[in-house]
């Protein structure tokens, strides 16, 4: 599917060891349109940070294929994964994930940084600048509070301008006012990117601003329609 | 870049840091806020770098110093020496032809007061006019060193060290008698120029008189033990090379001299070997610091990289490769390595001024460094003892995914470590060994040690893994304290294997020290007087020889006396080749060096059994035999029937082996390496070695202080050598020795304790979740004091055990093939590492579990 964003066909994930072993991806497929927004929404243990963690490269599936802008990424070592991400991908996730020892700006620079963009820290402020966090720039994370640190980590993921955007439970360790903020500002800028969105969330209010939502419960889906956000593909 | 307002964030993007390769920008970022965590890091990268520099510095600089200094050392640029001859004519008028000439002799006598009262053993030197040649002989009590030796009526001046009048109880001014002569104490010597030059250890204090005055002593007698040494100072410009071509020169043109020719380059070669091999051991005991240094360097960078795997993990998802993560980390921590080698660098540059606040009196030291080339080699240590310990979990950082981030995935744990990087580990391991080696003075010695240090090394990491296998196959039942120390010391981040392996690797050392010392001492002072004689008389002129053995026998009548006839000889060639030709084994070159006692006699000596042919028969007079060292001759290749041919008084004579002799050098009785038939030295003149054996009730009863009175009184020309001071002189100086490794050693240990102290307050955090836990279901504080007591003790107590045997092993090993001699067991070494070890894991431990005890629960569980 050419005008798929990402397409996931036929995954199977096991996690885990011997006894312990559990099988969380039970032969999905999902296919995402390009500027599509989907929202994965399912109980704890579900699978669905788990599919978003295939989607993104960042766990390999034991079965099944997994495209990704064009790119399969079973083909991919370790490392042409981590390009991939750099070149393709912006990530945030529930506990923000900033570097300790590295500034707001440096944060939101490392992923320029590692594609040798010489730009890298006018785009780096330009990006704080845009999620408002102009003053905060030498600041470091844990000067910050936790909805700053998650504006830091969305212009951090949306620095390189990707062309997908994975969120995991952004809001989850926020404040309703503040997560209200960081959800405004992640359609926003998605629109703004015209990146394609995967949010995981629990809050099924969220999801709903989606153009589509996917369900999943115990490793497979079990409902998919489409979000009042806008309309599917 | 376009203009725009300067803020802090743009300062970052136009730093110099911002112009660096991108791992060692992140590493900067990494380093920028602050070292916590690194302490034990640095301090055992700098401790084993700086002992080292500090060893190699010292060693350098006296090395330095002795070559620097090796014409004041030798007395001019080139020097011959000749044992008990003065050198012919011809051979003088040669060496006059190339500069001024000094001649000097040395020997062995006794001094005494005219009134008997007291007598001393001095290392005499008579010199002339000329001496020193170069340098300045320093005196105090006299106007000029010269005119302080000159005769007045009957007697001569003298000039001795302080230590001569302290001993003898004089003072400037007053009589002395040496031999048959008077001599006046006219000046203490304060500065002898030439003093290392002999470089054997001085059995008493130094005396200098006039060759007049030698001469008027009666010591000078044939056979007698006297050493003529000429020294040369060249004409004209006296460059290395010339010098070192008319040392050459000198041998090919009197090939028969018989004299041994030294250069100014190689003033005191006995002291310049004696400093390499030593320095050889304390570098390496101080790489045994730097090794176990580095299992601190393992866990700091260890416990580093899991403070750092969500970083880690970030960087990933944000597209960095394995390679910018390793590189990332490798330069962070190759960074702190440098520091913490600099620290240890100016420590060790530091080393030879301080040291020469000490040893300036002792010996030549005239540049205190830096010594680049032993600054550079203690950095390459540091550097791949760093890169040694840190490449692993380096290596399973680079390995830690990206998916780490999720929760309930951090526990994840990364791959092993990729095979390049492996065989890069094994290139650094082995570099590390091979520098240690091919650095040494001994290579093959310093492989053994080098050997058995990884060997040690390995065995410790096996009883670490060995404890936690038993600790974690023991059933878990009885009281409450046992279990839970039995689970301390298995479970995950335990902190056993840095104990074991730090401390273990240091007491292993300090146990073979010890237990090497303990022998070494023994041998010199407690067994030996059993079998050793009280005295030596050396320089009995022939027809003295009868009445000294009947003053011995009037002052101590139980004493066993022992007589052997005594010439000086050198061995010429052995099997028609010439000693300049054979290059010896090494334990066996002194016996071609230079002059030897020799001895004849008509039957074996009582304490040398025959191992291989026959002793000739009584009255024998055909061709010249010879009884040789049954070891020696095995190592210099002889067997019965060979030829060797002798140097002595000027004539060569030539013997056949008759038969080998098994010598126990360590007896302390009269022995010789050769012992020829009577008929090979018919009619030489002769001196007569003597031993005197007193029984123990003479030698509590005062007999010794006697006989020295009345031997030197009645025989002033005969040395007495008490065996008990001689061997307190070469104690001292073991013991010195034992004090210098010990102190090396000790820098292990001080390591060890870092170590073990940095893994402590590493598992600390962990220690008190568990306290405050059991304490919410009613642990009091006294039953985990003694769970961690249990702990300690336990891991203690397997670390001593071990420490204990390999240590005893490697001593054993020394003192059996090294050094040759029995070895003993000290019970109390073992007792005192196992105290020692026990003392510093529980000490340790509960310093660092103390606060641990006295935290309130509650709001430890409110921030968890």
């Amino acid at each position: 599917m050419s005008h798929s964003a990402i397409s996931v066909e036929n995954v199977h994930l096991s996690l885990g060891d011997a006894a312990a072993r559990v099988h969380v991806l039970r032969g999905l497929d999902v296919h995402i349109g390009r500027g599509e927004a989907v929202g994965i929404v399912g109980p704890s243990g579900s699978g669905k940070s788990t599919l978003l963690m295939t989607m993104a490269g960042l766990e390999r599936p034991d079965e099944g294929q997994v495209r990704v802008a064009g790119e399969d990424l079973g083909r991919l070592d370790e490392d042409g994964l981590a390009r991939f991400r750099g070149e393709n991908v912006g990530l945030v996730f529930q506990s923000f994930h900033l570097i300790p020892n590295m500034t707001a700006i440096e944060n939101v620079a490392v992923p320029l940084e590692l594609t040798g963009q010489p730009d890298a820290f006018e785009r780096a402020r330009a990006a704080l600048e845009r999620v408002g966090l102009s003053h905060r720039l030498d600041h470091y994370p844990t000067a910050l509070s936790g909805g700053e640190q998650q504006r830091v980590a969305l212009a951090r993921a949306l620095v390189t301008e990707p062309k997908i955007l994975f969120a995991d439970e952004p809001t989850g360790n926020l404040d309703g006012e503040t997560g209200k903020q960081i959800i405004e500002l992640v359609f926003a800028l998605q629109r703004e990117h015209q990146a394609t969105l995967v949010l995981v969330t629990h809050d099924e209010g969220l999801a709903a601003r989606c153009d589509r939502v996917i369900a999943m419960r115990d490793g497979e889906i079990v409902g998919g329609e489409a979000g009042i956000g806008r309309a599917a593909e | 870049m376009t203009a725009v307002t300067e803020t802090a964030g743009e300062a970052a993007a136009t730093s110099p840091v911002s112009r660096l390769p991108l791992p060692l920008r992140f590493a900067a970022r990494e380093l920028r806020g602050g070292l916590r965590g690194f302490a034990v890091f640095i301090v055992c990268i700098a401790l084993g770098v700086g002992a080292i520099a500090a060893v190699g510095s010292i060693s350098r600089a006296l090395v330095d110093g002795i070559s620097e200094q090796g014409q004041t050392i030798l007395g001019g640029d080139v020097s011959v020496s000749l044992v008990h001859r003065e050198l012919p004519e011809g051979e003088l008028a040669g060496l006059e032809s190339l500069g001024e000439v000094s001649k000097i002799a040395t020997l062995r006598a006794m001094a005494r007061r005219p009134d008997g009262e007291t007598q001393t053993l001095v290392e005499l030197k008579a010199v002339d006019d000329a001496y020193p040649l170069v340098g300045e002989l320093e005196v105090s009590g006299a106007d000029t060193a010269s005119g302080a030796l000159a005769a007045t009526d009957d007697t001569h001046g003298l000039l001795a060290e302080a230590g001569f009048a302290a001993r003898l109880g004089i003072e400037v001014g007053d009589a002395v008698e040496i031999g048959n002569g008077r001599f006046t104490l006219s000046g203490i010597i304060e500065q002898e120029p030439d003093r290392l030059s002999d470089g054997g250890i001085g059995w008493g204090p130094r005396a200098i008189v006039s060759h007049e005055g030698l001469e008027a002593s009666g010591l000078v007698q044939p056979g007698s033990l006297l050493r003529y040494t000429y020294r040369v100072l060249l004409d004209g410009v006296a460059s290395d090379a010339r010098v070192a071509q008319v040392a050459e020169g000198l041998e090919s043109e009197f090939p028969d001299a018989g004299w041994r020719v030294r250069t100014r380059d190689n003033a005191s070669p006995r002291l310049k070997e004696s400093i390499d091999r030593f320095s050889m051991y304390l570098v390496l005991v101080g790489l045994t610091a730097l090794i176990v240094g580095g299992v601190g360097v393992a866990n700091a960078v260890t416990a580093y990289v899991e403070r750092r795997r969500e970083g880690i993990a970030t960087l990933k998802s944000l597209g960095a490769s394995r390679r910018v993560v390793f590189l990332t980390y490798l330069s962070a921590i190759l960074i702190l390595a440098a520091g913490a080698i600099l620290i240890g660098l100016a420590f060790g540059a530091a080393a030879p001024p301080i040291a020469g606040l000490f040893l300036r009196d002792a010996l030549p030291v005239t540049n205190y460094g830096p010594f680049p080339g032993e600054l550079a080699k203690a950095a390459l240590y540091g550097l791949l003892t760093a890169l040694a310990f840190a490449l692993w979990p380096l290596g399973i950082a680079r390995e830690i995914p990206a998916r780490a981030l999720f929760q309930g995935r951090a526990q994840d744990q990364g791959a092993w470590p990729a095979r390049w990087l492996t065989v890069l580990l094994a290139a650094v391991v082995l570099a590390l060994c091979g520098l240690a080696i091919l650095f040494a003075a001994d290579r093959f010695l310093a492989a053994i040690i080098v050997g058995s240090a990884a060997a040690i090394f390995v065995a410790l990491r096996l009883v670490a893994w060995g404890i936690m296998a038993g600790a974690r196959a023991l059933p878990r039942s009885g009281p409450l304290a046992w279990r839970m120390a039995l689970t301390a010391i298995h479970r995950p981040g335990a902190v056993t294997p840095s104990a074991v392996l730090s401390l273990g690797l240091g007491l292993t050392l300090l146990v073979a020290v010890a237990q090497t010392d303990g022998n070494l001492t023994r041998q010199l002072t407690v067994s030996l007087p059993d079998r050793a004689p009280s005295f030596f008389f050396l320089d009995i002129p022939r027809n003295a020889a009868e009445d000294l053995r009947q003053t011995i026998e009037e002052v101590a009548p139980d004493a066993t006396v022992e007589e052997v006839p005594m010439l000086r000889g050198r061995i010429v060639s052995l099997e028609g080749v010439p000693v300049s030709e054979i290059e010896p084994h090494p334990d066996a070159a002194w016996v071609l060096r230079g002059d030897r006692g020799l001895t004849y006699a008509e039957t074996p000596p009582g304490n040398g059994e025959i191992v291989a042919g026959s002793w000739w028969p009584e009255n024998y007079q055909g061709e010249p035999l010879v009884s040789f060292a049954a070891e020696l001759a095995e190592q210099l290749g002889l067997e019965v029937g060979d030829r060797v041919e002798v140097n002595v008084l000027g004539r060569t004579i030539e013997a056949r082996i008759a038969n080998l002799r098994k010598v126990e050098w360590e007896s302390l009785s009269i022995n010789f390496v050769m012992v020829f038939s009577p008929n090979t030295f018919a009619g030489a003149p002769h001196m007569v070695l003597a031993t005197a054996s007193l029984s123990d009730a003479e030698e509590r009863g005062g007999a010794e202080a006697r006989l020295m009175r009345e031997v030197t009184r009645d025989f002033p020309t005969v040395t007495m050598v008490r065996v008990r001071e001689a061997l307190n002189s070469i104690n001292d100086i073991v013991r010195q020795l034992a004090w210098a490794i010990r102190g090396a050693s000790g820098f292990t240990l001080l390591a060890g304790i870092v170590v073990l102290g940095g893994a402590l307050a590493a598992s600390h955090r962990h220690r008190i979740h568990d306290a405050v836990i059991l304490k919410t279901l009613g642990a009091t504080r006294g039953r985990l004091l003694w769970t961690y007591v249990l702990e300690f003790g336990l891991l203690g107590l397997v670390t001593a055990a071990f420490a204990t045997i390999a240590g005893t092993i490697a001593a054993w090993a020394v003192v059996t093939f090294v050094m040759q001699l029995d070895f003993v067991v000290f019970p109390w070494v073992a007792l005192a590492a196992a105290t020692g070890a026990l003392a510093v894991t529980i000490g340790l431990g509960l310093v660092g579990t103390w606060r641990v005890l006295g935290q309130r629960p509650g709001p430890w569980l409110r921030n968890e």
